[in-house]
């Protein structure tokens, strides 16, 4: 299968970006699309050229290293993937493909198509503890969580924290990222003496690092590749707004203050 | 914490705006109903236009709820709008939607000429600076009043209609009416999701519901210029 490719160059953070086109020849539909690109890399480092810069991993579908928005959508055309499991059966010869860094002020571009992400690990950092005894693991049955919340907890959880849903949102907002984070601990027991905390702490971090704001787009849910639902939105806006009128709230603008 | 002290925080500003847009949303559907009795005859509109002008204080509380929910709305979506420009420094060369509506795309912009035409309505039909020449009183005696008075009332029936048989008038009201409902449709189920109303099994009824309202108060209202250049009503006056 032939491909042509109009890939996103660019040096640093500072320089200009722009497109490439290469034409890809022989493409295997059994490559995953992380497979292709390593194809064009070696040819272009056979051609003595700059590789293209992108980041990967587990290429399991679990790490979230892996990145791309393909032909305007994260992690390509694919629902509920990841790019590394993307594989080429889902192009057709003659197809062009355009491939760009995921775009935030948040996220800015490293080098081509791989962009900074740890505003992600500030926003989880900002979310401190949970308070429960470290060493052996705890009886099971000493502290009871009903089935449904378990597994509400586990939907959440499912966030690898690939950021394609501040990619896929107009606005650039972590809003599904930090939901996900708020909401795994909100249905566990083990989340509630922390809860109103970690909302307020999270939320204001992911402020502090540029992201935008909510518009209900709902378009970070559809490019989720764990298809991570904006419910988790509306129970973190529940929770932050009962936060805001809590003792935990007032403790925070007094250590502000002082 | 100043007034706009919430502006600081991105989902209290959302909560703004979805309060003062169920404000503004209960506004129009209590309006929309209102106006519906223009069917009924021109004494049930006028009654019901001198009905709200006899609450005196109260409809001022009313009319200062509505100005205030406005302010707040139009002011927090500006602030909103350009905290949402600077996060998204460079935009895709190609860009798939997958669930944005074009409705949920353009708020802003329905948003603004919603704005121009909700200016044009109060000049036109409440300040009556646009078109004076139809505004008359009528002289109206009660139906089953004892002795033969006679009051004098505002005859909105007359000017709404002289308004609606100026074709130029009439398409106003029906662009600006649609840019209503095509907000509206997005505005309505976004409301529930931001005050964190979502759960599985009955947001997908809201959001059919909030398109639903959305035809409906369309359609009621455009009915009106509609039936006027048709000749449905007015033929009396």
């Amino acid at each position: 299968m032939k491909l042509t490719l109009h890939i996103w160059r660019q040096k640093n953070t500072n320089a200009k970006g722009h497109f490439e086109t290469y034409i890809m020849d022989n493409v295997i539909e059994d490559m995953s699309f992380l497979e292709m690109l390593d194809v064009l890399n070696e040819r272009l480092i056979l051609e003595g050229k700059e590789p293209v810069a992108f980041d990967h991993d587990c290429r399991e579908g679990i790490c979230g290293a892996c990145s791309l928005t393909i032909n305007g959508i994260p992690h390509g055309p694919e629902k509920g993937t990841t790019t590394c499991q993307l594989h080429m059966r889902k192009f057709k010869d003659g197809d062009e493909i355009w491939i760009e860094p995921f775009r935030a002020r948040a996220f800015p571009v490293i080098k081509d198509l791989i962009v900074d992400r740890s505003a992600f690990d500030r926003i989880i950092q900002a979310g401190g503890f949970i308070s429960v005894n470290t060493g052996q693991a705890p009886e099971a049955n000493s502290i009871l969580v009903p089935k449904k919340n378990a597994d509400t907890a586990m939907d959440a959880a499912q966030c690898i924290g690939c950021g394609a849903c501040v990619a896929a949102c107009p606005n650039g907002a972590a809003m599904l990222f930090v939901a996900a984070k708020v909401s795994h601990f909100a249905y566990l027991p083990q989340g509630q003496p922390e809860r109103k905390l970690r909302v307020l702490k999270m939320v204001e971090q992911m402020q502090k690092d540029g992201f935008g704001n909510c518009s209900n787009y709902y378009e970070c849910e559809a490019a989720c590749p764990k298809q991570i639902s904006v419910k988790f939105i509306a129970l973190m806006n529940r929770d932050y707004l009962k936060a805001s009128f809590s003792d935990e709230k007032s403790e925070l603008i007094r250590n502000q203050l002082a | 914490m100043s007034l706009f002290g919430y502006l600081r925080s991105t989902i209290l500003s959302k909560v703004v705006m979805a309060i003062t847009g169920a404000v503004l949303v209960l506004y129009v559907i209590v309006h929309t109903a209102g106006n519906m009795l223009i069917f009924i005859g021109k004494d049930s509109l006028n009654s019901y236009s001198a009905f709200l002008h006899s609450l005196g204080p109260i409809l001022w509380i009313i009319r200062a709820v509505l100005i205030l929910s406005a302010i707040l709305h139009i002011i927090t979506s500006i602030k909103l709008k350009f905290e949402n420009l600077a996060a998204k420094p460079s935009k895709y060369a190609v860009k798939n939607y997958l669930k944005a509506k074009l409705s949920s795309r353009t708020m802003i912009w329905t948003g603004i000429m919603i704005l121009s035409f909700v200016v044009y309505h109060l000049l036109h039909f409440t300040f009556r600076t646009t078109n004076p020449q139809h505004y008359y009183p009528e002289f109206y005696q009660p139906h089953n009043a004892v002795s033969s008075i006679i009051i004098e009332r505002f005859d909105v029936y007359r000017m709404v209609v002289l308004g609606f048989q100026n074709p130029l008038i009439s398409i106003v009201y029906i662009v600006g009416v649609i840019l209503v409902g095509f907000h509206l449709d997005h505005a309505i189920q976004s409301m529930f999701q931001t005050l964190g109303y979502n759960q599985k099994h009955y947001f997908p009824t809201i959001q059919k519901c909030s398109t639903t309202l959305a035809i409906i108060i369309v359609l009621c209202l455009v009915s009106i210029p509609i039936s006027v250049l048709l000749g449905f009503i007015g033929g009396e006056i």
